[in-house]
């Protein structure tokens, strides 16, 4: 067990340093979630009548950007994966004792840590327009962001494994980013759409996850909703990372 | 013990809703402290059967043992005793040499003082102090490779498994790496290789196999093969293209047996110098143009082209 952590620890020092010595990506991941506030955000507040307020605007769109960013963030780890296969640094690691998990995990754990430090400063900016900070409810939010982050992470990583093309692992991910996204209400609430999208959102995680995310952030943490987007992600983190594991057992021809 | 033990090994892929046999049931053995090789052209087999060695591929049917350890059923145990060096390589490139080294080290198991240890004397070893803390993005291809052996050595591995090794290295590094090799042969270590090159199996390998199609066709140290091809070699190459230029030496028992490539004649014979005066002779009477004719010793391709009726030269081998 103490092994596995040590292991964990290694690769995922490896994966930070990889990304501190590539500031654009940092720099990217960041203007995404602020260009979506400062761009998008005040386009919401003239939907109502009379108008929301900037703070009303955030309090509802800030837990939706961290989503989808936390999507965005996970769903780039297939393609470091393939490049990493293209170099042979997978089959190195594959052929040494480590444990599967722990050659998984490195790239999982490093994907949470990055999403949350851009939360974080996203949060701050969006603090100084007037988002109203809950401290319990972002930190039981962080948690439940930081497992959708493992699920898209560690399903991004094994379906790179799997198709080891960027062309193919693209035209999936994003075959299936629009729809999950749109379908979760990680713009707008869902409650804006007509009955049959609400009706096909319930088989979206994702959408479990936004509205949790926006009663969170308002600092109610003791709900049903709250509670129903753990039952549904924790389940699934479990199943993706051990789905995961096997792939990195199996492959690769 | 023997070092690698492989019976009837079978590895098929399913590509395109085909049935492909990538490798259709190899034998042998390799022997502790040998340097063994696989020849072979792109396609034969040899990557496919070291994945599968190095539990890297899933193996199909047949068995392997790596110093007695279940290739199938215990490939924890054959990771510990086995270095691979892949062809992609697999130098992490956004992190330094050294970097490389500790995160390895460390992952085979060893503490941070002896990883440190251990990374000093294979700088040492390999060359590498000029260019160890630099980001390995900015290595040259010899340089690369040579930190990847370290990688591949770093754990003392009883077998060291090498996949085409000096492809893409120019002739000074091929064989700077070469004399690498022959340093862990002396220090006991056991050493697989495949490669395209005959003469670096030449060179380099103590036993080899020949491996086409999925199968081995030929096995034995590189002189037992050559003599495989009895003889020598008389290489004619005609003025003008002749049809049957095979017809003309039959029933001649000097010549044991022709490979026609256009103008190019090898015949294979007993014994050359005798031969040599009877070849000219019925060229000669045949009103057969002679370019040029010369006499050799037999090759490993002569070996190749023998058992599979084409060149290695002709079949993605690069030289």
């Amino acid at each position: 067990m103490m092994r596995i952590i040590f292991e964990i620890w290694i690769l995922f020092r490896r994966k930070v340093m990889e990304t501190i010595r590539q500031p654009a990506w940092l720099f990217i991941g960041l203007i995404t979630p602020i260009l979506y506030i400062v761009l998008f955000s005040p386009l919401l507040k003239n939907l109502n009548d009379p108008p929301l307020s900037t703070s009303e605007v955030l309090n509802t769109f800030v837990p939706g950007i961290l989503s989808l960013l936390a999507f965005i963030n996970g769903a780039s780890a297939g393609f470091l994966v393939i490049n990493e296969l293209q170099t042979g640094v997978i089959e190195r690691l594959r052929v040494s004792p480590a444990s599967r998990f722990a050659l998984l995990m490195g790239t999982v754990l490093r994907d949470v840590v990055m999403f949350l430090a851009a939360s974080i400063i996203v949060i701050f900016i969006a603090y100084l327009f007037g988002f109203d900070v809950h401290i319990w409810g972002l930190l039981v939010m962080f948690v439940l962001l930081s497992l959708l982050i493992s699920i898209i992470s560690a399903l991004s990583g094994g379906l790179g494994l799997i198709f080891k093309q960027v062309g193919s692992l693209a035209s999936i991910q994003n075959g299936l980013q629009l729809p999950l996204t749109l379908l979760s209400g990680v713009l707008l609430p869902m409650s804006l759409a007509p009955k049959w999208m609400q009706v096909i959102a319930h088989i979206n995680p994702l959408y479990y996850t936004v509205e949790a995310s926006r009663i969170l952030a308002g600092g109610t943490i003791n709900s049903m909703v709250v509670f129903k987007a753990f039952a549904v992600i924790i389940p699934l983190t479990v199943i993706t990372l051990y789905w995961s594991t096997k792939v990195y057992q199996k492959a690769i021809a | 013990m023997n070092a690698i033990e492989i019976k009837d090994l079978k590895k098929s892929f399913f590509v395109k809703g085909k049935n492909i046999e990538a490798v259709k049931g190899i034998n042998l053995s390799v022997e502790q402290g040998e340097v063994f090789g696989f020849l072979g052209p792109n396609g034969a087999g040899k990557t496919t059967s070291l994945r599968m060695l190095t539990t890297l591929l899933p193996i199909d049917e047949g068995e392997a043992k790596i110093f007695g350890y279940d290739v199938k059923r215990n490939p924890k145990e054959v990771r510990r005793h086995i270095g691979y060096v892949g062809q992609l390589g697999g130098t992490d490139i956004e992190a330094t040499g050294r970097e490389n080294l500790m995160l390895s080290s460390m992952l085979y198991g060893m503490t941070r003082e002896s990883a440190r240890k251990q990374s000093e004397s294979l700088i040492e070893l390999l060359e590498l102090n000029n260019i160890i803390d630099r980001i390995a993005k900015t290595y040259s291809g010899g340089q690369r490779r040579r930190l990847e052996i370290a990688l591949g050595i770093l754990h003392h591995p009883d077998v060291l498994f090498l996949d085409e090794p000096t492809t893409g290295l120019d002739p000074q590094n091929r064989t700077n790496l070469w004399n690498h090799i022959r340093q862990l042969k002396a220090a006991g270590m056991t050493v697989f290789l495949t490669t395209h090159y005959l003469e670096e199996a030449d060179e380099l390998c103590d036993r080899l196999c020949i491996m086409d199609k999925g199968i081995i066709i030929a096995e034995g140290t590189p002189s037992e093969l050559k003599q495989q091809i009895s003889g020598d070699m008389v290489t004619i190459i005609l003025k003008k293209d002749h049809m049957d230029i095979e017809t003309i030496f039959d029933g001649n028992s000097d010549v044991l047996n022709i490979n026609v490539e256009g103008k190019k004649i090898k015949l294979y014979v007993r014994n050359g110098a005798i031969a040599m005066p009877d070849i000219f002779d019925i060229i000669k009477s045949n009103d057969i143009e002679l370019e040029t004719i010369s006499l050799s010793q037999p090759s490993l391709d002569d070996v190749f082209l023998r058992q599979t009726g084409k060149s290695l030269r002709d079949t993605g081998g690069t030289f």
